[in-house]
């Protein structure tokens, strides 16, 4: 998913400065050596039920141009398309699998069946109701070629067919076994639209998509704003938020507003009440300030990875120089440059919140110059030129980056540039439009890729970036930016997406992180973050499991005495 | 007859100027926006099937080969057609409709403002010797050296941070229309002042105006009835510069106050390869420039009997 087009500086330490009127405050980023951060299960679930009524007024940093929630793989969808629609199921706080649209779900020992039972009463806005014609008619859809949807087609790519059994059971039939797809089906993207909807209006999703959600869309302007108004017998929210019955607040209303500081300044004039894409420049100022809230939350899936070497382009094919670029940053360092204190530094393959991370078998990654210039060395590329770049029969160490900072993250690369430049290396950016940028990754006409996260709620992630068939000229339009085929790893990677015992998972992905530490594909430096601001009486926010972003049905207004 | 013929043959230039900017960011586009395939399913971070990329592929006639797409996009734009908007999947003319009455309202009012600071400006400013001239112009140069976007910034924090007198952002009413105005108005009004002003000076020294004084009229008097009525000539020149300078500053200040519009349309199709919109909004401009050129000759030569000579 791509992070929102937000002026995101990179900030790599954690930061202790906790505003005096936060209610509540995120666990700290975990420091390194620590395994996985877990997030308590008060950030999922209601504590106690608020006081109905009210408009809350959100600021977004972008507008997708459509609603079609099912089409996109924009990172800004997320926490919209949950306010309009469900999906089958939901992750708990350890990313394990529970009900919701499904009350139960069975897997056949082949992993080739899943059979749901859905929940009975469960109405969308237009008064269709849930039922398996209905989860049938969303996932033809999201495999139909001509529905065109950007990601989601690929994230069920094994679902050849949909069964009806009976009114409230559905089959999905897979052509192999693929774990993952209990994950993705709890994902935004996966959320369900009006059967009714998609066969006969099919046009109208992108500006009025009619989910089951808590609220409905009444009103869109593009690039202006979303109006949204809750669904009175609304009353099935996951079990796992502790949430019952309809949402509190009576309307939300989502304004664009594509300026970092256009929002921080909307939100401390009391313009907005909550910003998604919260300026992280701001971070420290809106900590210390008593009228508002920022919270900071790691998101599963993939960390930033500053650079994604081609391993297929000389010199960087040799791992040990990619081994010795990634021990010659300073994660650290590189915060103190451009660092805002929100981003916490990271070595490892997969975030902080995702499960069977491993940050044992990535330590060789941390810096370490002293270990990099020995491998450089060794590697015969002992002698220096006059500006301290290394050299080796006649060439440079010089590593050209492609990038088009279409994420807003390309500060880091700054950062590493002068990092790598201290063990001898030239790291040059080639800045160029973005589609540009695609196309030489189509063609593998790059040294190495610049800045990218992959955020998804599984650590299939790990397949997605890395695999032989992720190539960008492979069968997907993939994602594996460093063009690695390595036989070892996708055999790993493939055992575990067609799935195995939890104690099984956990080796073959502690396998495949130690064989990505040797291969060093690619240099992870921080985690991806989501990050939210509001006013102090906005109360109740839980985040949602899959993508640590707001769920607004428990959000309401604490304004007894305005 | 004359002005038929004259008529006719800028509208056939305009034709041409047309045909060519849409030849010109065809190629462009094709040249530099990569795979459109790609870019219609949401650019390097979709992660499609072959099977949805081929699917995009046959739809939108990719296959072809590109003077073949060059040939039926020429004929569909002869119909009037502009195709459809790769990132919004809506037709590109209802595309720009929609964002179009939100960036009139804005450079009209942004405008007008301009134009009655700048003749404030000069009527005041000019003639008033080396000293105070030269400290007008001073803050002048000042002014238009200030990038739209740091005066932009720099309005917010005043007037809707500090002061709170308008909303930061957004186009909830009158009120938003605020900064954005300010922010495009001003260094328009700048660049007419200038232009005015020195137009002015000149007036002011012709024996006409001496000889205006010299009938006893006020110095009001003989700024605006006598002296301005030649300075408008050249000010009217100057308006097509002044149009593409509000079309041009509409980029950043819907972007920077959010408002909807035709630049800020611009900015994302561009940026998402859209490349029928990104086509379709640099005819719509050109088209309005050809407009905006052929009413102002009409005028000039109206008011100017010298220029129906040329």
């Amino acid at each position: 998913m791509r992070p929102a087009a937000i002026t995101l500086a990179l900030m790599l330490t954690a930061c202790s400065a906790a505003g005096a009127g936060n209610p509540s405050s995120d666990p700290r980023p975990p420091a390194a050596g620590f395994d996985r951060l877990s997030y308590p299960r008060a950030d999922y679930a209601e504590a106690k039920p608020g006081m109905a009524g009210g408009t809350l007024v959100v600021a977004a940093a972008r507008d997708n141009g459509t609603l079609d929630w099912q089409l996109l793989a924009d990172t800004n969808s997320k926490w919209l398309a949950r306010m309009t629609g469900d999906s089958l199921v939901y992750l708990d706080e350890q990313g394990a699998i529970t009900p919701w649209l499904a009350t139960a779900w069975t897997v056949s020992p082949d992993g080739l069946v899943y059979t749901f039972t859905l929940r009975d009463g469960v109405t969308f806005a237009d008064g269709t109701p849930l039922d398996a014609e209905a989860v049938r008619v969303n996932l033809d859809r999201i495999r139909n070629p001509a529905t065109r949807a950007a990601m989601t087609t690929a994230y069920i790519a094994p679902y050849v067919r949909g069964e009806v059994v009976d009114r409230l059971t559905f089959r999905a039939h897979l052509s192999e076994p693929y774990a993952p797809f209990l994950n993705v089906l709890a994902q935004a993207w996966f959320g369900l639209i009006s059967p009714k909807q998609i066969r006969e209006a099919p046009e109208t999703i992108a500006t009025a998509p009619i989910g089951s959600g808590p609220f409905v869309v009444t009103r869109y302007v593009r690039q202006q704003e979303v109006v949204l108004t809750r669904r009175t017998d609304y009353a099935w929210s996951p079990p796992l938020t502790g949430h019952k019955g309809p949402a509190y607040l009576e309307r939300i209303i989502v304004r664009t507003l594509p300026e970092a500081l256009s929002r921080y300044t909307a939100l401390k004039a009391g313009e907005v009440d909550f910003l998604n894409d919260a300026p992280a420049q701001k971070a420290a100022i809106i900590r210390s300030d008593p009228e508002l809230v920022f919270r900071n939350r790691i998101n599963l899936g993939n960390p930033v990875r500053g650079i994604t070497f081609n391993v297929d382009r000389a010199p960087f094919n040799d791992p040990r120089l990619r081994l010795a670029f990634a021990k010659a940053i300073d994660r650290n360092a590189l915060s103190r440059g451009p660092g805002f204190a929100e981003y916490a530094p990271t070595t490892a393959f997969l975030s902080a919140s995702t499960p069977y991370r491993d940050t044992a078998v990535v330590k060789p990654l941390g810096y370490d110059p002293a270990g990099a210039n020995r491998l450089l060395d060794a590697a015969g590329w002992q002698a220096r030129g006059a500006d301290g770049i290394r050299v080796k029969d006649g060439k440079r160490l010089r590593l050209a980056v492609l990038t088009s900072n279409a994420n807003g993250l390309d500060q880091v690369l700054v950062g590493i540039q002068s990092e790598v430049r201290k063990v001898g290396i030239d790291l040059a950016i080639d800045l160029v439009p973005v589609a540009q940028q695609t196309e030489r990754r189509r063609l593998g006409n790059y040294e190495a890729f610049g800045p990218g996260y992959w955020h998804t709620n599984t650590p299939d992630g790990l397949y997605i970036v890395y695999h032989g068939k992720q190539r960008d000229d492979g069968p997907y339009r993939g994602q594996n930016n460093s063009r690695l085929a390595d036989p070892q790893l996708d055999a790993i990677l493939a055992e575990a997406r067609r799935g195995a015992s939890p104690e099984r998972l956990a080796a073959l992905y502690r396998s495949a992180q130690a064989r990505l530490a040797e291969l060093v594909p690619a240099i992870p430096t921080s985690e991806n973050h989501t990050l939210v601001a509001y006013r102090a009486d906005v109360r109740g926010l839980i985040f949602d499991t899959s993508h640590n972003t707001p769920r607004f049905e428990t959000v309401w207004l604490d304004r007894r005495g305005s | 007859m004359t002005l038929l013929r004259t008529l006719a043959t800028r509208l056939a230039s305009g034709v041409l100027v047309l045909w060519i900017v849409a030849t010109l960011t065809f190629g462009a586009m094709h040249a530099t926006a990569g795979d459109p395939a790609i870019a219609i399913l949401g650019g390097p971070d979709a992660l499609p099937t072959q099977a949805v990329v081929e699917e995009v592929r046959r739809e939108y006639g990719l296959n072809d080969p590109l003077p073949v797409q060059y040939a039926r996009y020429l004929g569909r734009l002869l119909s009037g057609d502009l195709g459809e908007s790769y990132r919004l999947r809506t037709p590109v003319t209802s595309a720009i409709l929609e964002q179009l009455g939100s960036t009139v309202v804005l450079g009209g009012i942004a405008g007008v403002l301009a134009l009655a600071i700048a003749l404030g400006l000069a009527l005041v400013g000019a003639g008033r010797g080396p000293r105070v001239g030269g400290a007008i112009t001073a803050v002048e140069v000042v002014i238009t050296a200030v990038p739209n976007f740091v005066i932009g910034v720099g309005l917010m924090f005043l007037l809707a941070f500090q002061l709170r007198l308008v909303p930061v952002a957004g186009e909830q009413g009158w009120a938003s229309l605020v900064l954005p105005v300010l922010t495009l108005a001003i260094p328009s009004s700048i660049v007419m002042a200038q232009v005015l002003r020195s137009e002015l000076d000149e007036v002011l020294e012709q024996p006409f105006i001496l000889t205006a004084r010299a009938r006893g009229l006020g110095e009001a008097g003989v700024r605006v009835l006598h002296a301005l009525r030649h300075a408008v000539i050249p000010l009217l020149t100057l308006a097509g510069y002044v149009f593409g300078f509000l079309l041009g500053g509409t980029v950043i200040t819907e972007t920077l106050f959010a408002r909807r519009g035709i630049g800020r349309l611009m900015v994302d199709s561009a940026l998402t390869s859209d490349i029928p919109m990104v086509i379709g909004i640099s005819l719509f401009i050109a088209l309005s420039y050809v407009l905006v050129t052929l009413i102002v000759d009409l005028i000039a030569a109206a008011v100017d009997p010298r220029a129906r000579l040329a």
